[in-house]
């Protein structure tokens, strides 16, 4: 059938007003319900028939509320109004049967069969009354009365199949369309108007305005299969309405609209249209009157995801219009697993991009969340900021004490000319000496060290770092010249990041920097932003030098009455044995006499069993308890020297 | 409706779900629990809220179904009722007055007419509880007193877990403290057996809970050291006996037995589900990880099913394999709400701390719980004094592409340790990415955060105990990541409140008495403001055409406004704010006053000291958390005391964790006219296999008439001859009188429309059919009936069915 061909979409639909779900029905039949604020599976719904007689449309009933409000007197502080919930489900199939499913109740609510002979194309309910229309196939329309299950009546609305009904937003009207657009009264089943002008078969159908029919303020939309433009139609009371009166470009076949009516006057109209190629146009339009020239839209999006480094275009599945008039929930991605959004749009862009990482997020298994979850992404990428690293504290210029407003008398005045050429006469004679000392002696430390912080090369620095002699570390120090200085702080610092233990080398380094090389980094203008970095580090692991000791103390007494403990066992356990036979039985008996008073034990035998039980228990936690306390004060007499070890390490 | 305003406070949701065990329906659908002051019906399949069942003007303090109808259910309240409700329609039945504060209910089925057995607190007496028999009357009316009371038992356990009907109500076993109690109905006695306080191990005997073995004599405790005892043979006093199983290392909270009682069930603390395998000894099957600690065990009739309710405030579903098919999940509360109530500018979803070490998100809108984001992501381990990491502050950027949070442990001993996070939202990956973790940000608590609100930077500022506030910026560098921008501090004085102006071109520290202003551009102190008496508690900035206006509020009942402009205090009053919530849409204040056992809210805007608003006694806590919501529609009310919920919604909790909102009028009518109850039938044939079987069931079911069993049940000894029985037995067959039936058996139905409709409509159906027939063999069979039967017929003559007439003309 041609309506078929051109139905390859897959129905999928957001629920009306707030969008909490999304109903889906993807390619292996089975109906899924997404909800779009967890974004997860809610439920899903495998129809008995869902291979032979697969889901040919889906749209969702009329909100309504889950429960009266009572009219009684209310007191002050009672529940508040429940929540509106979109709950039922209307569902045409191939078969031509329509099903009714419950989302509240999670199953099938009711099943309407025996009205149509061919595959059921478009369902819509009627807004206000429990009355649905199914259109088919087989060419007819049928009006089903949901309160009893039953065709209420039935027409033949065109020769050809019925591919597409909507149903005017006060409830008296219906659009039907096949190649041609008919509007019916629903009160007299009665054609009302009749508009041509698509060549294919119109696979949507949505009314534009709420207003009533007699002025002639009635739009409608239209589109066709294979079509790349919608059409509004306008309903005039004097029937001039044979042609469109305007119509939006688009890039490809519609497959799913979204309309939002103005409210006011100054508001447009606005329009989101879900193409056959997976863009989404977004249309804005005042409905006035013929606009001849073609409408292009305001803006158009779409969605990419990262494939290796080539972007991929990612098809939209649906997209609605939030009630904010900010925020467009979108679908996107496979039928199996649609990614859920909700992003703001400016109208300001005309082509948006969105990149989103689609396929990180799918999986091959998806069940109904029950965990409720959501665990953040963490990697390694994230930075750990630990007391001591740079960025933990303000940078040191910018401390509110003395040191800023020193900087700040810095920075206002200027150097003095005198100032400047003595610095510079310095670093001359700096750069002298260096040079003399590297004239005579090649293959120094210094050198090396100073060629290593100028080509930055990690090799020959941690060579150089590794020495332990501090006599070559002094000296090393002392023949660097000034404009060295700096880099290698900066280099030290870097490195006394790292691993603690390579800490303990670099100090030495620092200890020598500082001594030597004081009166040079004293006259530095910026030195405290400088070094700034290096005493926050100093601090804060000063600051748990205190802590660790102590802890080291503690662990030190432990370990060692643990040690001292083991030893004592592993000697003392046969002599000990022989001491503890005695002891034994005097205990047993206490124990006995007191258990024997128990008014409880008297009642039954049992408890009496499990007393004799514990008694042995007891007997045996007793002994080892004197183990113990023999150990422990053996263990004692050691320890007691161990505080004051310790106090002397300290 | 109220008074002269016509903005209400009402509830919307996030009752707590988990205060007495959940019921599961007969047919498994649906689960009912007590919430609030209403009963939820939630069905088990979707874990949807299908309806509640309002009536009760106080805590629902227990549920048990109608052991004589299982579609009804009763629940008793602390306002001193029990009411009898059909759940399916949420159509309340029947009203019975009691007139003592009620904790719990416990129905038999077993006992003539309908006994409850409730726990009853009298007025006079404090903290003793009473176990109290009352004999439901039956009557018509609606509203019925029931009078007949009869105590069991004088002092007995506040927890109601510590009492079960035992064996087919043959007595009824109750635990309190050392003591455990059966009092047999038949003989009229107590029999009391004891436990020692602690034995020789040191472990504490006390009662938690009893479950009855629903076949044996058989009682299973639970006790306080997690030991679970099975006594046996208690009838007689001397001679019973007990074994003890262990496996809990804390107090077993909860017992129940499935009904076939195969299995024994068990939780406690530690979150894990045990199954026991009755008389296999120990052999036993485990659901660990369920998520806080399980406070009820219930299971369906049928043994299909079994709810946990957890102290999380979350039902779950569990199939009896083991496997949770379902999670109802309320607000969760846990001690405190240490978080404020913040916002998620993305999903519009109220945000605030969860499962421990989680943030949840609740939609409002719905009252739904959506989801838990795991922010420490370290097992929790649910046992009872561990100290273990919790989401303490949390913070969310304008834009909600920031979320800051900080994660403490050490509240109660040791070093404090507390970790700041930093998580960008991914566009990508539609989730939080950790940025940024900054170990000990501060050397004590922080105190508070909040980010900039201008829309180019984002910065934060954290303020902390140890006198410092700092300030932290997104690095200009390569990756983004945060560091410290900024140290601040005002003679050693503690910060305790922090807020950036509305353009985020000024930064208000308040420093115990002194507010100073930073301008965090060049982070000079550009002025102190001062107002000596009382610490600054809450300090906001005004919004919008207000933003040149400081507010604060002291903790010495002062609320003051400076100018911005001229440094000066522009006006102050004396008032005890307990709350301060600017509206970040409009110019408006929302002020909660604590007075006089009572709170009031004042609206103000900051240009002037008269307030738009007040709304005297809006509950009777204190309430530190409030946020306004944006509203999803706007709302055009022109009226003035209305016009402040226009843009966004206040929304507040209270101490008792109860989330708390205003409502208007027009938004009610506008609710009202869009929401049409849809009527649809819902009893047509589901599968091609119901349409062949159904109707076949439905013709035996009518054939199925009531002098079977009545025949069959009774003793062969008093029954008459086989031959009289034999006409009466075959004519029997033929009559279907199940509408007579119907009105006999239920007359607790009546009150139900769709109950009528259908009894009616069965009723027209055995008429158009049988009339003539049914009438005459009831006729020729009366003389030779039993007894009972006559006394049966007579009851039936006597009932009146006046109201069916009214009915059959009302059709149509």
């Amino acid at each position: 059938m041609a309506a078929d061909g051109g139905r390859a979409a897959l129905p999928c639909v957001f629920s009306p007003k707030s969008q909490q779900f999304l109903a889906l029905c993807a390619q292996d039949g089975r109906l899924r319900i997404w909800n779009t604020d967890s974004k997860t599976l809610q439920q899903e719904y495998v129809p008995s028939a869902h291979l032979s007689a697969a889901c040919t449309c889906v749209t969702w009933g009329p909100c309504r509320a889950v429960q009266d409000v009572p009219q009684r007197k209310r007191r002050k502080c009672e529940a508040g109004l429940a929540p509106e919930l979109s709950d039922l489900l209307a569902l045409g199939t191939a078969a031509g049967s329509v099903l009714i499913y419950s989302t509240v109740k999670g199953d099938l609510h009711c099943t309407l069969e025996g009205g149509h002979s061919g595959p059921v194309n478009s369902v819509q309910w009627h807004p206000e009354d429990s009355v649905l229309y199914s259109g088919s196939d087989d060419t007819h329309i049928a009006e089903w009365d949901l309160q009893t299950g039953k065709v209420r009546c039935k027409w033949k609305a065109d020769r050809s199949a019925v591919s597409s009904l909507c149903i005017s937003p006060d409830g008296k009207l219906l659009l039907s369309a096949g190649m041609t657009i008919k509007m019916w009264n629903l009160e007299t089943k009665e054609v009302y108007r009749k508009f041509t002008g698509h060549s294919t078969m119109v696979m949507i159908l949505c009314f534009a305005t709420t207003r009533p029919p007699d002025s002639n303020g009635m739009y409608f939309l239209s589109g066709a299969a294979h079509d790349r433009l919608l059409s509004v139609w306008q309903v005039r009371s004097d029937g001039k309405d044979k042609n469109s009166v305007v119509s939006f470009t688009l890039t490809d076949e519609p497959q799913h609209i979204d309309l939002q009516t103005s409210n006011c006057k100054d508001e447009p109209v606005r329009l989101a249209v879900v193409c056959k190629d997976g863009q989404l146009h977004l249309f804005e339009h005042f409905l006035n009157g013929p606009c001849k020239k073609p409408l292009s839209p305001v803006c158009s999006l779409q969605v990419s995801t990262m494939k290796g480094d080539s972007p991929v275009p990612v098809p939209l599945l649906a997209a609605a219009l939030c009630a904010d008039r900010q925020n467009l929930m979108l679908a996107y991605g496979h039928h199996l697993q649609p990614v859920m959004e909700k992003t703001p749009f400016n109208t300001s862009e005309r082509h948006i991009c969105l990149v989103r990482d689609v396929h990180g997020t799918l999986s091959l298994s998806v069940d109904t969340a029950v965990s409720k979850v959501k665990t953040p992404v963490v990697n390694k990428q994230s930075k750990v900021l630990v007391p001591g690293l740079p960025g933990h504290k303000a940078p040191i210029k910018l401390t509110p004490n003395e040191a800023e407003k020193r900087k700040k008398e810095d920075s206002t005045t200027e150097m003095s000319i005198e100032e400047r050429l003595e610095q510079i006469e310095l670093s001359v004679g700096g750069r002298d000496a260096g040079k003399g000392t590297s004239s005579l002696q090649t293959d120094s430390f210094a050198v090396l060290l100073v060629q290593g912080l100028e080509s930055k090369d990690q090799r020959i620095l941690t060579k150089i770092f590794q020495t332990k002699k501090e006599m070559l570390i002094k000296n090393t120090v002392a023949r660097l010249p000034p404009q060295a200085v700096l880099p290698l702080l900066e280099e030290l610092s870097s490195r006394l990041q790292g691993h603690p233990f390579a800490a303990l080398l670099i100090v030495q380094w620092f200890k020598a920097v500082l001594t030597q090389h004081t009166s040079y980094l004293s006259s530095l203008p910026d030195l405290v932003s400088q070094l700034g970095s290096i005493y926050h580090m100093i601090e804060s692991r000063v600051k748990l030098y205190q802590q660790l000791t102590r802890l080291h103390g503690k662990l030190y007494l432990l370990m060692t009455q643990v040690a001292t403990n083991n030893s004592a066992k592993n000697v003392g356990n046969i002599s000990h044995k022989a001491k503890l036979v005695y002891e034994e039985e005097s205990s047993d008996e206490d124990e006995g006499s007191r258990d024997e008073g128990r008014p409880e034990d008297d009642s039954d035998n049992w408890e009496e069993d499990e007393a004799a039980m514990e008694l042995t228990e007891d007997k045996k936690n007793h002994k080892d308890e004197e183990d113990d306390m023999n150990d422990e004060s053996k263990a004692n007499g050691d320890s007691d020297l161990d505080p004051e070890n310790e106090s002397e390490e300290e | 409706m109220v008074e002269k305003s016509d903005v209400r406070v009402v509830r919307c949701g996030g009752s707590k779900i988990n205060l007495r065990p959940p019921i599961i329906s007969t047919d498994s659908r649906f689960v009912l629990c007590a919430s609030g002051d209403s009963v939820k019906v939630y069905s088990t399949r979707t874990e949807e809220w299908l309806h509640s069942l309002q009536g009760h003007t106080n805590q629902v303090t227990g549920i048990a179904l109608n052991p004589a109808n299982h579609l009804q259910v009763y629940s008793c309240s602390a306002d001193g009722t029990v009411k009898l409700w059909d759940f399916i329609d949420g159509i309340l039945i029947k009203t019975f007055i009691i007139g003592y504060r009620l904790f719990a209910i416990y129905v038999s089925e077993k006992h003539d007419g309908i006994s409850l057995f409730t726990n009853i607190l009298p007025e006079n007496s404090d903290k003793c509880f009473q176990l109290v028999a009352v004999h439901l009357p039956k009557s018509a009316e609606q509203e019925v007193e029931a009078k007949e009371l009869s105590a069991v038992s004088s002092r007995i356990s506040p927890n109601p877990s510590c009492t079960a009907f035992g064996r087919e109500g043959q007595y009824i076993a109750f635990a309190r403290h050392l003591q455990l109690n059966v009092y047999f109905f038949r003989k009229q006695k107590t029999y009391s057996f004891s436990l020692k306080a602690t034995d020789k191990k040191g472990a504490k005997n006390a009662f938690t809970c009893i479950a009855c073995h629903p076949a044996d004599d058989c009682i299973a405790t639970g006790h306080e050291d997690g030991k679970i005892r099975l006594w046996r043979n208690f009838i007689h006093t001397k001679e019973y006996t007990y074994s003890t199983q262990h496996w809990h290392h804390n107090a077993v909270n909860t017992l129940c037995f499935t009904p076939e009682g195969t299995n024994l069930l068990s939780g406690g603390i530690e979150s894990v589900l045990v199954q026991w395998q009755y008389g296999a000894g120990n052999r036993k099957e485990f659901l660990p990880r369920l998520g806080g600690s399980i406070l009820h065990v219930s299971t369906s009739s049928d043994g299909q099913l079994f709810c946990t309710s957890h102290s999380d405030n979350k039902i779950t579903v569990i199939e009896s394999s083991f496997k949770v098919c379902g999670v109802i999940q309320g607000l969760v509360k846990g001690d405190a709400v240490f978080t404020d109530l913040m916002i998620d500018p993305r999903s519009k979803a109220l945000v605030l701390n969860g499962k421990p070490g989680h943030l949840q998100f609740y939609s409002l809108l719905r009252d739904k719980h959506l989801y838990n984001l795991d922010i420490v992501q370290q097992e929790y381990i649910y046992e009872a004094g561990l100290d273990q990491f919790e989401v303490v502050k949390a913070a969310f950027d304008i834009k909600g592409y920031w979320l800051a949070t900080v994660e403490e442990r050490g509240q109660k001993s040791s070093d404090l340790e507390f970790v700041l996070k930093l998580w960008a939202y991914d566009e990508r990956t539609q989730s939080f990415v950790l940025n940024t973790t900054i170990t000990a940000a501060h050397t004590d608590r922080i105190i508070s955060m909040c980010f900039s609100s201008s829309e180019e930077t984002t910065m934060l500022v954290t303020t902390a105990e140890d006198g410092q506030f700092k300030a932290w910026c997104q690095g200009a560098d390569d990756q983004s990541f945060w560091s410290c921008d900024f140290v601040g501090s005002y003679h050693n004085l503690t910060p305790t409140n922090c807020s950036f102006s509305a353009d985020s071109s000024l930064l208000a520290v308040s420093f115990q008495e002194v507010i100073t202003i930073w301008s965090p551009d060049t982070w000079e102190l550009l002025t102190t403001l001062c107002q000596p008496p009382g610490v600054v508690r809450d300090l906001c900035f005004g919004q919008l055409s207000c933003s040149k206006y400081l507010i604060a509020t002291t903790t010495r009942n002062l609320l003051c406004c400076w100018n911005l402009l001229t440094c000066a205090l522009e006006w102050s009053t004396s008032v005890e704010v307990s709350k301060l919530q600017p509206d970040p849409l409009s110019e408006n204040v929302a002020a909660f006053s604590y007075q006089s056992k009572h709170t009031d809210l004042f609206v103000f805007k900051p240009n002037e000291p008269r307030p738009l608003f007040t709304h005297k006694n809006v509950c009777s806590e204190k309430i530190h958390r409030a946020v306004f919501v944006p509203r999803e529609e706007l709302l055009n009310n022109c009226d003035e005391s209305s016009q402040w919920l226009n843009r966004s919604q206040l929304y507040f909790l209270t101490q008792n964790m109860d989330l708390l909102t205003f409502s208007t009028a027009t938004e009610e009518d506008r609710m009202l006219s869009s929401s049409k109850r849809l009527v649809i039938d819902d009893s047509i044939a589901v599968t091609p296999f119901y349409l062949l079987l159904g109707k076949h069931r439905q013709q035996q079911q009518k054939l199925n008439t009531p002098s079977h069993p009545a025949l069959l049940h009774t003793p062969a000894h008093v029954l008459p001859a086989a031959s009289v029985l034999c006409s009466m037995f075959v004519s029997s067959l033929l009559i279907s009188n199940t509408g007579v039936r119907e009105m006999e058996s239920s007359e607790q139905e009546m009150n139900s429309e769709k109950e009528e409709e259908h009894s009616e409509e069965e009723m027209e159906a055995c008429d158009s059919q049988q009339e003539l027939r049914a009438q005459g063999s009831v006729d020729e069979v009366t003389p030779k009936l039993s007894k009972a039967q006559e006394r049966e017929l007579k009851r039936v003559r006597k009932t009146d069915f006046s109201w069916m007439a009214g009915l059959i003309d009302s059709k149509p």
